[in-house]
């Protein structure tokens, strides 16, 4: 339909303030990473938008190299926690989408595991606090505590719904012409779905594994809880970043922020179409 | 984008296919589904049942004996008893509430007003749209860090304020109890604003274009063809979206730990920041798991109830 | 009800022209029908009556009114979606009342309009239904009612029979027609099906490339044809057209339609038109005025359709092919040659060049 002049103008300025209000938190953030220390923190008219000296100590810093700026010497480097937040969230991911992608397809072709898209919503109802005492007790049991492969695997069952979902609805939409054409064919039934189905669905899969990366990456509480000190996440090693001589690390932690920022935002605007879908549980579909 | 389709959890979910041979095609869904049952049960039942047998205890980490022990230090129902008379439960709970109320509904309307403009193409529209959907993807972590920064005394926020009021302006937002919580709702719209307009986006293009030319012609304004067509077709995804969102925001915690750490005192301290605080500091882990398990049985009736109304009226594409 | 006046009318999209010109008059009461193949620019007419789209240049006055700047709520017409557009999530007492509604009628007197319109469409028993599971006809019927509660002087129909099976479009074509005579408004009706413009219009324009080809009542357009689209176009299979060299000849004058090698005559009111032309000719003729004759042209059998009531025998190949049409069977077989020839009454002349018909003095 046709809009009038008047509508585009309001349009326009309302998307205005709308990018700006989106905005200014990251870029911020952006314009902190490359602060040297004198101007991190400055009140009134010393408040800088952009660094005046853009600087990448504060990445050096967090890599462990000190600088004259910061003489502050860290316990341990970003390199562990970057490390952490790889492996608990892509290991996180292959638990997710393994057991998510088998039962979703079970479901949907056998209709095996009825209970499953119920159990599944529950699962993602609750809020993760109200049942980490018996998970930090059970993991403490299986010696998961502290380390990147127990994060891993209350992450591949905390996204396992989310995994679930979209492979389910994924599925749902596929035609079954081809598989029926295969078993025709006469191979088994697992032969389809490993042979025919599943590469078939290779987008697909790419988009729900980077759609649950996503969410595995963006955790903190489950690591605030799981891990102390050996294999904590970006999160909970930016959180923990202070100094008794500087107070807060505002550029390291802006680095560190940066850092773990970066991926997901990538990924999620790769995914942008199935967002809808995977925020939705499938419900929706664009 | 093409069409929407909405369609509620339970829909479909009947086998389409009748397998040529029964028995393989039930055997193969068994052992496929198999995993993603054992992890279901490993994360409920077991856990559960822990959780209930501590949760009438005194058991704490520190206690010296294993949980399994916990028997001896039984408590009969105090825990519960004690619940009841929390105050500090009960205003966290109020909190919750509180951010919930502000927050859904701010980000519903901000939502829904976003995705009124993006409804039609314009140029420049994909670039936009990209952009605004950045802070749900900002680790939240992150984003709670990035306000923490905003809402320093000396941060951007205040430097804003003071250009528009032509004078210093220095308020210690993280400090007062009031203005600690406004930043954390603050921070909690501007990253989940995005998903409300990107699902109800979804949901306003999937609305006929000639019912709203039908509507148009038959005198229909602007503001007729919202009420009357509009909101009714998008009906169900309202749902979602809000459902999702209440959910969500239930368990508020990431961004409103790093910006507060649930403070000033316990200003914005939510059930989730409550029930860590008990975890981590009181370490009273029987209590805790009264507290965790009473909230799961409240959602899971309030969850049993909202899927009967939604099966009730259950709505098939628009 | 208003007469409907397009005066060169144009509509581009960018560099596309989708609307070259047009300049048509819609009588009042007129149920008129704008037929061509997609992309005729027939919807874009009809959108831009509507109001939906703004003409690029040219006017669109209903009546005397001058419709420039007249937003589409506000035009009077009644509009029928191809897919009726009907309010899924309404009854189909809300879908009447809707109207009425948006513009602030009494609740007494909705219910008054509402209940008459229901009456004429009979739809009375199923008001209360929602509108989400009514079968094609009923979905029509209250496509039309909604809009005609409304009182418009213009009716616009945009293909609504194309969604409809087959069977079924017979009869829901009677039941439009029937409701246009109660109705008695002016009616433009789009379409690219030849048999529902020939059986419902008054007038037929007849539309391609943008490029309006001729208006005539059906039977005009039909008979003759203003130019080589429109004789391809009206009729199923649609008029044979033989390229031939016109000559003299002591029968006067003949076209030699050189590989047939015949040389059937012309009719003698369009000599002297065709004399003058100078110029190679089509040689025109329905496919249902052939009959099999002892004289004629003679042409190889290359495939037979028989549809029932009707046989199509196709004559030749390529350029020079011919259909015939026989109400009954014939005896012809692929392979024979048949001779066929059309009554000098049925034949029609274009000219080869600019395709448009040559017409007598």
């Amino acid at each position: 339909m046709k809009r009038s002049v008047p509508f585009e103008i309001f349009r326009y300025a309302a998307i205005l303030a709308a990018m700006a209000v989106t905005l200014v938190p990251i870029l911020w953030m952006v314009s902190m990473a490359f602060k040297p220390i004198g101007e991190w923190s400055a009140t009134g008219a010393d408040l800088t938008w952009w660094p005046r000296q853009p600087t990448l100590a504060n990445f050096q810093f967090v890599f462990g190299h000190s600088t004259n700026d910061l003489i502050v010497a860290l316990d341990h480097t970003a390199v562990k926690p970057i490390l952490s937040s790889l492996l608990s969230a892509v290991f996180g991911t292959v638990i997710a989408m393994s057991a998510g992608t088998a039962a979703a397809y079970g479901l949907s072709r056998f209709g095996s595991g009825q209970n499953l898209p119920l159990a599944l919503i529950q699962l993602r109802l609750f809020p993760p606090m109200a049942v980490m005492i018996p998970v930090m007790i059970m993991w403490a049991f299986l010696n998961l505590n502290d380390t990147w492969w127990g994060l891993a695997l209350i992450y591949g069952i905390v996204t396992l719904p989310f995994a679930f979902w979209l492979m389910k609805t994924f599925f749902d939409d596929l035609p079954r012409e081809i598989e029926e054409a295969a078993l025709v064919e006469g191979c088994s039934r697992l032969r389809v779905f490993t042979r025919i189905t599943l590469p078939m669905m290779r987008a697909p899969l790419a988009s729900a594994a980077l759609f649950v990366f996503i969410l595995n990456w963006s955790d903190y509480l489950i690591a605030l809880l799981l891990t102390t000190r050996e294999w904590v996440t970006i999160p909970v090693y930016m959180a923990s970043l202070s100094s008794s001589m500087t107070g807060q690390l505002y550029g390291a932690k802006a680095a560190l922020g940066l850092i773990a920022a970066v991926p997901p935002v990538i990924m999620g605007i790769a995914i942008q179409r199935h967002l809808v879908r995977g925020l939705t549980f499938g419900a929706l579909k664009q | 984008m093409s069409a929407v389709t909405a369609t509620i959890a339970e829909d479909k979910m009947e086998a389409r296919t009748k397998p040529a041979t029964p028995n393989e095609g039930a055997r193969l869904g068994f052992r496929l589904t198999l995993p993603a049952q054992i992890l279901v049960l490993f994360i409920s039942a077991f856990p559960l049942l822990m959780q209930l047998y501590i949760s009438v205890t005194d058991w704490s980490p520190l206690s010296g004996i294993g949980w399994w022990n916990a028997w001896e230090m039984w408590n009969s129902f105090a825990n519960y008893t004690d619940l009841a008379a929390d105050t500090r439960f009960w205003s966290a709970l109020q909190r919750t509430a509180i951010v919930m109320l502000v927050c859904v509904p701010a980000e519903f309307l901000l939502g829904l007003a976003l995705a009124t403009l993006f409804a039609d193409d314009f140029p420049g529209k994909r670039i936009f749209y990209s952009i605004l959907l950045m802070p749900m993807m900002v680790v939240p972590a992150v984003a709670g860090y990035m306000f923490f920064m905003l809402f320093q005394s000396g941060g951007p926020v205040n430097d804003i304020l003071s250009r528009i009021v032509g004078g210093p302006v220095t308020i210690a937002w993280l400090s007062d109890p009031t203005l600690a919580l406004i930043a954390v709702m603050v921070a909690d719209i501007w990253q989940w604003t995005p998903l409300m307009f990107l699902i109800l986006l979804a949901g306003l293009v999937g609305v006929p274009e000639d019912q709203m030319k039908a509507a148009t012609l038959l005198g229909a304004n602007a503001w007729q063809r919202f009420t009357t067509i509009v909101l009714p077709k998008m009906k169900t995804i309202i749902i979602i979206a809000l459902a999702i969102r209440v959910i969500e925001n239930f368990k508020i915690f990431d961004t409103l730990y790093i910006m507060t750490g649930g403070g000033p005192g316990v200003a914005t301290e939510t059930i989730s920041v409550y029930i860590y605080k008990v975890t981590t500091q009181d370490l009273i882990w029987g209590y805790v798991a009264a507290i965790a398990l009473a909230i799961l049985i409240v959602l899971s009736i309030v969850a049993v109830y909202a899927m009967k109304r939604m099966a009730k009226g259950r709505e098939v594409p628009v | 009800m208003s007469a409907i006046h397009l005066k060169n009318l144009t509509k581009s999209f960018g560099d596309f022209a989708a609307l070259k010109t047009m300049d048509l008059e819609i009588a009042d009461g007129e149920f008129m029908a704008l037929l061509g193949p997609s992309g005729c620019g027939k919807s874009t007419t009809m959108n831009m009556i509507a109001g939906m789209e703004e003409p690029t240049s040219g006017r669109i006055l209903f009546g005397e009114r001058d419709m420039a700047g007249v937003p589409m709520g506000r035009r009077g017409v009644g509009f029928v979606f191809q897919n009726y557009a009907i309010f899924t999530h309404m009854t189909v007492r809300q879908n009447l009342a809707y109207g009425p509604k948006m513009r602030g009628a009494a609740k007494a007197e909705i219910d008054r309009r509402v209940g008459a319109i229901a009456e004429m469409l009979q739809l009375s028993p199923l008001l209360d239904r929602k509108a989400d599971r009514l079968s094609v006809n009923i979905l029509q019927r209250v496509a039309i009612g909604r809009s005609a509660i409304m009182e418009p002087a213009i009716f616009l129909l945009d293909e609504p029979l194309s969604n409809v099976d087959a069977a079924f479009r017979a009869v829901m074509r009677t039941e439009l027609k029937q409701l246009q005579r109660q109705f008695r408004q002016t009616m433009v009706y789009v379409t690219h099906d030849q048999l529902e413009a020939m059986t419902m219009a008054d007038r037929i324009a007849v539309m391609d490339h943008g490029v309006l080809q001729q208006v005539g009542t059906p039977l005009e357009v039909y008979n003759n044809p203003a130019n080589v689209f429109v004789a391809r176009f009206i009729g199923a299979p649609g008029m044979n057209l033989l390229k031939g060299m016109p000559a003299e000849s002591d029968r006067g004058l003949v076209v030699d339609l050189g590989p047939l090698g015949v040389t059937p005559p012309l009719p003698d009111e369009l000599a002297p038109a065709v004399r003058a032309a100078r110029g190679d000719v089509l040689y025109g003729f329905r496919p249902e005025q052939v009959t099999l004759a002892e004289r004629g042209l003679s042409m190889p059998v290359s495939f037979v359709e028989r549809i029932g009531a009707r046989t199509i025998v196709h004559l030749g190949e390529g350029e020079g092919a011919v259909k015939a049409v026989f109400e009954n069977d014939v005896g012809s077989s692929v392979g024979q040659i048949a001779v066929v020839a059309p009554p000098a009454s049925s034949v029609r002349v274009f000219d080869a060049a600019t395709g448009l018909a040559v017409k007598a003095g």
